[in-house]
């Protein structure tokens, strides 16, 4: 399968942060949800993806082109949309369309005019008016007026109402209906990958944990909660981390089966949700740090 | 490219306006005109440099398919066109009110004027902000006044007088050889301009 966004073994220290050793691929044709915490280098990905930062070692490729060669080349097939306002204020979105329109080969005005009305967005209007909705949707409409093949948005989604999220996803959701197109966000709102994301790429603390079918995240992991009891030092192995309580254990695993066949019907295994992961392997890690400490 | 210099007049359009008829008035009172071209090139020039500061729009033009030189270049080449406009504006408004055709080594004179200034402000405010820009000339105010006072009492003279040496040159190839580390400056300016914003951050 064909991977549209490839990292390769990259690293960048940057304002006291690291990533390590950072190898993600996003398959071309997919959505791909990224998730993790807050300051655990989503953005400086995303940025590095967008040759904004430079990683001090390692590829990236978009496409299979690198940036150093066909930066113009790449960005002519991305679609970028941000979750601020990137566009000038004192002009409107006639004005900024003019502007942004010309540096496009594959322009449509068309388009363009198909999702200023289906948003309902004001052409006269001066864009420091604009809500953040509204914003949002102005980025869109221009990021999808070039027929980009590649669309990263960065936590699109915060921010917005709960009527327009669901929009917006349907809207990637058609989007996505002829099989050339790629999606790529990233989001700390996981219920929004639930309905729309066929892979989730999960980083935390500048490091790739790891990039799976959505659906398989289901199969694999699972919440096993229990009584306090069936924990020694092997069973506790078997999980990422554990949560005890006066009323027993819940604890994360990444083998659905093994964990099965080991504690049988004595606990109750449940699906876990994409937080439950992130909240688990977070505490999995601090853990780590302290008993090597 | 030229996308990016196209869009600095659109953008400045309405100021652009504004500042029409100011010049023209200025005209009238018969100012001295190398003066007035030289403030409105470099008002213009700053402005539209300035615009373009934000992050957020940093942002956005390197999202578009441009690259940083790209992104430098049609700066150093809209501030050519700014004071191309400028002095056209000028020349045609001289003449139409005082009937005075402008001589051509007073525009060379001007050109080079903003084309210094532009030369050092840039990669200044490519390093840092334009807004220092202020403070960084307030400061080199105060450091030729010290200079001036403490060490070359005449250099207020000196610097007149090399001014109008150099507008009575009479021979053309003078001007040109003046003229000359100008574009070198500029051209130099340019490259490191190029080299400092390729290796910002946003």
């Amino acid at each position: 399968m064909e991977n549209v966004i490839e990292l390769q073994h990259v690293n960048k220290a940057f304002n006291g942060f690291q990533m390590k050793d950072l190898s993600i691929s996003v398959k071309k044709g997919f959505v791909t949800g990224f998730i993790g915490g807050n300051g655990v280098g989503k953005s400086t990905t995303i940025k590095m993806i967008m040759n904004l930062l430079q990683p001090d070692s390692g590829t990236i490729s978009l496409f299979g082109m690198d940036y150093k060669k066909h930066e113009k080349e790449i960005k002519q097939r991305i679609g970028f949309v941000f979750d601020d306002n990137i566009f000038y204020e004192n002009i409107t979105l006639a004005e900024m369309k003019q502007m942004i329109k010309p540096a496009y080969k594959n322009w449509d005005d068309a388009i363009f005019k198909q999702y200023v009305d289906m948003f309902e967005l004001p052409l006269k209007k001066n864009i420091k008016t604009f809500s953040k909705g509204m914003m949002m949707k102005a980025s869109l409409t221009m990021a999808l007026s070039h027929h980009a093949e590649l669309i990263i948005m960065d936590e699109p989604t915060s921010g917005l109402d709960p009527i327009f999220r669901r929009e917006l996803l349907d809207i990637l959701h058609d989007l996505m209906q002829n099989g050339e197109r790629t999606i790529f966000f990233s989001t700390h709102i996981t219920t929004d990958l639930d309905r729309i994301a066929d892979y989730i790429t999960f980083i935390h603390n500048g490091q790739h944990i790891f990039t799976k079918e959505y659906y398989k995240i289901e199969e694999e992991y699972a919440i096993v909660k229990g009584e306090t009891n069936l924990l020694d030092r092997d069973t506790e192995k078997e999980f990422i981390a554990i949560r005890k309580s006066n009323h027993g254990f819940e604890a994360l695993t990444t083998n659905k089966k093994r964990t099965e066949d080991i504690f049988g019907e004595t606990v109750i295994i449940e699906k876990p949700t994409l937080e439950d992961i992130m909240l688990y392997t977070k505490k999995g890690r601090e853990n780590d740090v302290q008993s090597r400490s | 490219m030229f996308n990016l210099v196209l869009k600095d007049i659109l953008l400045q359009k309405k100021t652009l306006m504004i500042l029409l008829p100011i010049l023209f008035f200025y005209l009238f009172t018969g100012a001295s005109t190398s003066y007035v071209a030289i403030i409105f090139c470099i008002a213009i020039i700053m402005n539209a440099f300035a615009l373009d500061e934000k992050s957020s729009i940093n942002l956005l033009l390197n999202s578009l398919p441009y690259t940083r030189k790209e992104i430098v270049s049609s700066k150093y080449i809209g501030a050519i066109v700014f004071i191309i406009l400028v002095l056209l504006t000028i020349f045609i408004g001289n003449w139409i009110i005082h009937g005075e055709i402008i001589q051509w080594k007073q525009l060379l004179f001007t050109i080079s004027i903003v084309a210094i200034f532009v030369s050092l402000s840039f990669p200044f405010s490519y390093l840092l902000k334009s807004q220092y820009l202020m403070i960084a000339m307030g400061v080199s105010f105060v450091i030729y006044m010290i200079i001036a006072n403490k060490f070359i009492p005449d250099i207020n003279d000196r610097i007149r007088e090399a001014v109008q040496t150099v507008l009575s040159f009479s021979n053309s190839q003078q001007y040109l050889l003046l003229f000359l580390p100008v574009v070198i400056l500029y051209s130099f300016s340019w490259m490191l301009s190029i080299r400092i914003y390729s290796k910002k951050v946003f």
